[in-house]
């Protein structure tokens, strides 16, 4: 999956939060909500109640039936809900309407769903009556004179339009603090996250202002958060600047390098030129194992270059390690005709993934620097097998070996195994690169009889 | 982030409390139609207005259908019933009737900003409009009253009944409101208002109070000099006949002068609505309710620079406190089967006259 882009702090931030707030609001606009309509429904419903009761204290039971005077306050209480429709009812204990609409929705069913199932107090609900949502409130009186021995309920009904209203008058009033309150936190974000990022230009102002050559520490005071950051730019200028210093050494090493054998080379090519014709030859001799021990260190600094580069391509592909191999021997022998090779292994096709290049280069440094530091007695021995993890690539030698403290540091550049003539000391530099790269291993160790062995443990 | 701003607009559309202010389509101009009106105003008294509109709408054939209070209440639920609806307005001064009717749910909703403009006691749910408004009044006849002091408010006039039995034996008259609605209400809000009336009552019983189903036959009878004083008359009638002619006076009962309010409503299977609402529109509208006042003696309901006592052309100091009687459900109380018939009951046995409840009145009263 790819990672979304942070285009800016303020944006991310002022989105979330603004999410967080919407969540938020909704959250609060379902609770505002229902605590609104049961604070309408409770006040009108007092206001319904007290209506109904009026119409109870009128009530009177005689044996002749049920009587009603309804109070003109009981309807007019009601006018309290302004635009509401209201309807009522008297029901005697026979089950017939004394007054009032008589095809309201049932009693019994709303007394029936009340839990003490008594009547005494006042029961509410809501209903659908002449296309309208209705609240409705039934109250019963009990009665035990002889002819009318039972309940008698009185049943008020308001609709709906007054309890909205205030319902959404309490919802606006709890809500609307609120929504201004987000506004102005999302806004004290914005001014907030532009003043909490002024150290940020203020150090970009101080980058800017050096000299290319300044790598020395950012002093810039910043707070905290920033802090991790600047650590990082010191720590990477500090990386920087030893790499620098590393880079110069590596010319001026190079140049100390490539004046001797070039200084020799005049020396030779100016005696050659006064010489006698049987020194001449002897001189020019000299003289073309100079150019080549040039040739050789120019290749090498090449190949230091290519792998250095090579490692930032990363140019992977699938290829036949023995092939390789193969490849390097021939070109390696060729250069250096007077010696021998013997390359051996079980391994009838080596596939590998890397980079093909740099391991050649590899190999044929490893192979130069074993046909240069053995004798040309005995042959160079390779071999190649594969191992739990991938391959095993061998190359030794019967030459002098290495000085047992030397070991540890022949892998760095310009450190050359003593003694000897030939190389700049960049070789097995070159290996140790190239090794690393494909996260590998080379072992260099001292060979019983005599000799080296260089031992790359590759995997595929 | 697109769920989120969705989220944001759907709680401001749940804030702003998005409820639909649909205006009722009216009619274009030349656009025809037609218009029943049921009413119990007089053709006549309403015929000004009716020539006004038609002036306005050409178009519009309108037919007039006057009906007394009672039976206008009962043919309208009739055909209600019976799925014919023919009315596209009904306009009647029996105020309970129509709240009645108003919230059994027959009305249509209107709304318009001239609606607004009508004080809060002249609409009810935006179904019930007072058009008009009336003070009702004692009529005298100042030819049988001279030399008489005239009673200004009801414990005056109870006072004077009391003081002269012989000159007021059946000289007082007033609704009988076992048949007039309009009566039957203006008695049973006077019953609210005062602790006295049923004193008033009483001593009218004793009087031998004659009684009167329609206004016009009251006003006739105190311009005939059959009776002195009229109680409880509908002051748009007192003032035309004044205007044509009538030698009769107005009092405005001081200690408080109730106002009636012709209510409209729409009913919700007019078969015209949107000439209904047209029509409607145009009565609220201040042109409509000016031609309401200047010829029809009939006092607007909205509220004119000056207050009530302006539109009713008169003083203040004549007049006691006003109470226009308020649209709302409270107006249903005596329409109530139980409590009308112990109203009537009480009323008979106070004026003594042994009027039978007509059973129009018994039908009327049932939901």
């Amino acid at each position: 999956m790819r990672r979304p882009r942070i285009r800016s702090l303020r944006a991310t931030l002022l989105a979330q939060m603004s999410a967080l707030f919407v969540l938020g609001m909704i959250g609060l606009y379902w609770a505002a909500s229902a605590y609104a309509t049961l604070a309408a429904d409770r006040s009108y419903d007092r206001l319904l109640a007290g209506s109904a009761l009026a119409i109870a204290e009128s009530l009177t039971v005689t044996p002749e039936g049920v009587r009603v005077d309804i109070p003109y306050s009981a309807l007019d209480m009601l006018a309290a809900a302004p635009d509401d429709r209201m309807f009522y009812r008297v029901v005697a204990p026979d089950g017939r309407t004394v007054t009032g609409d008589a095809d309201l929705p049932p009693i019994e069913a709303a007394a029936a769903e009340a839990p003490d199932g008594l009547g005494a107090s006042e029961r509410f609900f809501d209903t659908l009556y002449r296309g309208e949502t209705v609240r409705f409130v039934v109250l019963g009186r009990e009665s035990s004179n002889l002819a009318q021995k039972g309940w008698t309920w009185i049943q008020v009904g308001q609709t709906r339009n007054a309890r909205q209203d205030l319902s959404r008058e309490l919802l606006v009033q709890s809500l609307l603090p609120i929504l201004l309150m987000t506004i102005v936190a999302l806004g004290a974000v914005w001014v907030g996250i532009g003043r909490a990022l002024r150290p940020l230009v203020r150090v970009r102002a101080a980058l800017s202002a050096r000299q290319p050559s300044d790598l020395s520490p950012l002093q810039t005071d910043v707070p905290d958060e920033l802090r991790p950051i600047i650590e990082g730019i010191n720590d990477f200028m500090g990386r920087l600047q030893g790499n620098i210093e590393l880079l110069r050494n590596f010319i001026a090493n190079t140049a100390h390098q490539l004046r001797t054998p070039l200084a020799a080379l005049i020396v030779q090519l100016q005696m050659v030129e006064r010489a006698s014709e049987e020194d001449r030859r002897h001189g020019l001799a000299v003289a073309n194992r100079s150019a080549k021990k040039l040739s050789r260190l120019i290749d090498q600094l090449l190949s230091d270059a290519l792998i250095e580069h090579r490692s930032s391509l990363r140019e992977i592909a699938e290829f036949d390690l023995k092939a390789v191999i193969a490849s390097a021997v021939r070109e390696t022998v060729s250069a250096m005709e007077d010696h021998d090779v013997r390359f051996a292994s079980p391994l009838a096709t080596a596939p590998m993934t890397g980079d093909r290049l740099v391991l050649e280069e590899a190999i044929k440094n490893v192979l130069h620097n074993a046909l240069t530091h053995g004798t040309s007695d005995d042959p160079v021995e390779i071999a190649l097998d594969s191992t739990e993890t991938g391959y095993r690539l061998t190359v030794c030698d019967r030459g002098a070996g290495i000085p047992p403290d030397q070991l540890a540091t022949v892998f760095d550049r310009f450190r050359r195994g003593s003694g000897n003539t030939l190389g700049a000391g960049l070789g097995l530099s070159i290996v140790r690169q190239a090794v690393d790269q494909h996260n590998g291993r080379v072992v260099l160790e001292n060979r019983q009889g005599g000799g080296t062995c260089v031992t790359l443990e590759l995997p595929t | 982030m697109r769920v989120a701003t969705l989220v944001w607009l759907w709680a401001l559309v749940m804030l702003a409390g998005c409820e639909p202010t649909t205006q009722p389509r009216l009619l274009g101009p030349g656009e025809a139609d037609q218009l029943t009106i049921y009413s119990t105003t007089d053709t006549d008294v309403f015929a000004p207005v009716i020539a006004d509109f038609e002036a306005l709408y050409p178009q519009v054939r309108i037919r007039f259908v006057e009906l007394e209070a009672a039976q206008l209440n009962a043919r309208f639920l009739a055909e209600e019933r019976s799925g014919r609806a023919e009315a596209d307005i009904v306009f009647s001064a029996a105020m309970d009737m129509q709240v009645k009717l108003v919230n059994d749910g027959l009305a249509a909703r209107h709304t318009s900003p001239n609606v607004d403009a009508l004080p809060r006691w002249a609409q009810w749910r935006r179904e019930a409009f007072g058009l008009t408004f009336e003070p009702v009044v004692m009529l005298y006849n100042p030819r049988l009253l001279s030399g008489r002091r005239v009673p200004r408010s009801r414990a005056e006039l109870a006072e004077a009944l009391a003081a002269d039995p012989a000159f007021w034996q059946r000289r007082i008259g007033t609704y009988d409101i076992a048949t007039s609605s309009v009566g039957y209400l203006l008695a049973t809000q006077d019953a609210r208002q005062s602790s006295e009336f049923g004193a008033l009552a009483k001593i009218m019983g004793s009087r031998s109070v004659r009684v009167y189903a329609r206004t016009s036959d009251l006003i006739a009878a105190i311009e005939a000099g059959e009776i002195a004083l009229g109680y409880n008359v509908l002051g748009s009638y007192a003032k035309r006949r004044i205007a044509a002619g009538d030698r009769l006076k107005i009092v405005y009962p001081q200690d408080y002068t109730l106002a009636i309010i012709r209510t409209a409503f729409i009913p919700k299977r007019a078969p015209h609505p949107r000439a209904a609402h047209t029509f409607l529109e145009y009565l609220l509208s201040l042109r409509g309710q000016q031609v309401l006042s200047r010829n029809s003696f009939l006092s607007p309901a909205r509220e004119g620079p000056g207050g009530p006592y302006a539109r009713l052309a008169i003083t203040g100091t004549a007049v006691g406190p006003l109470r226009p009687i308020p649209l709302g459900p409270g107006l249903m109380t005596y329409l109530d089967r139980q409590k009308k018939q112990r109203f009537l009951a009480n009323w008979r046995a106070m004026i003594g006259t042994g009027t039978e409840l007509s059973p129009d009145n018994a039908a009327m009263s049932a939901p």
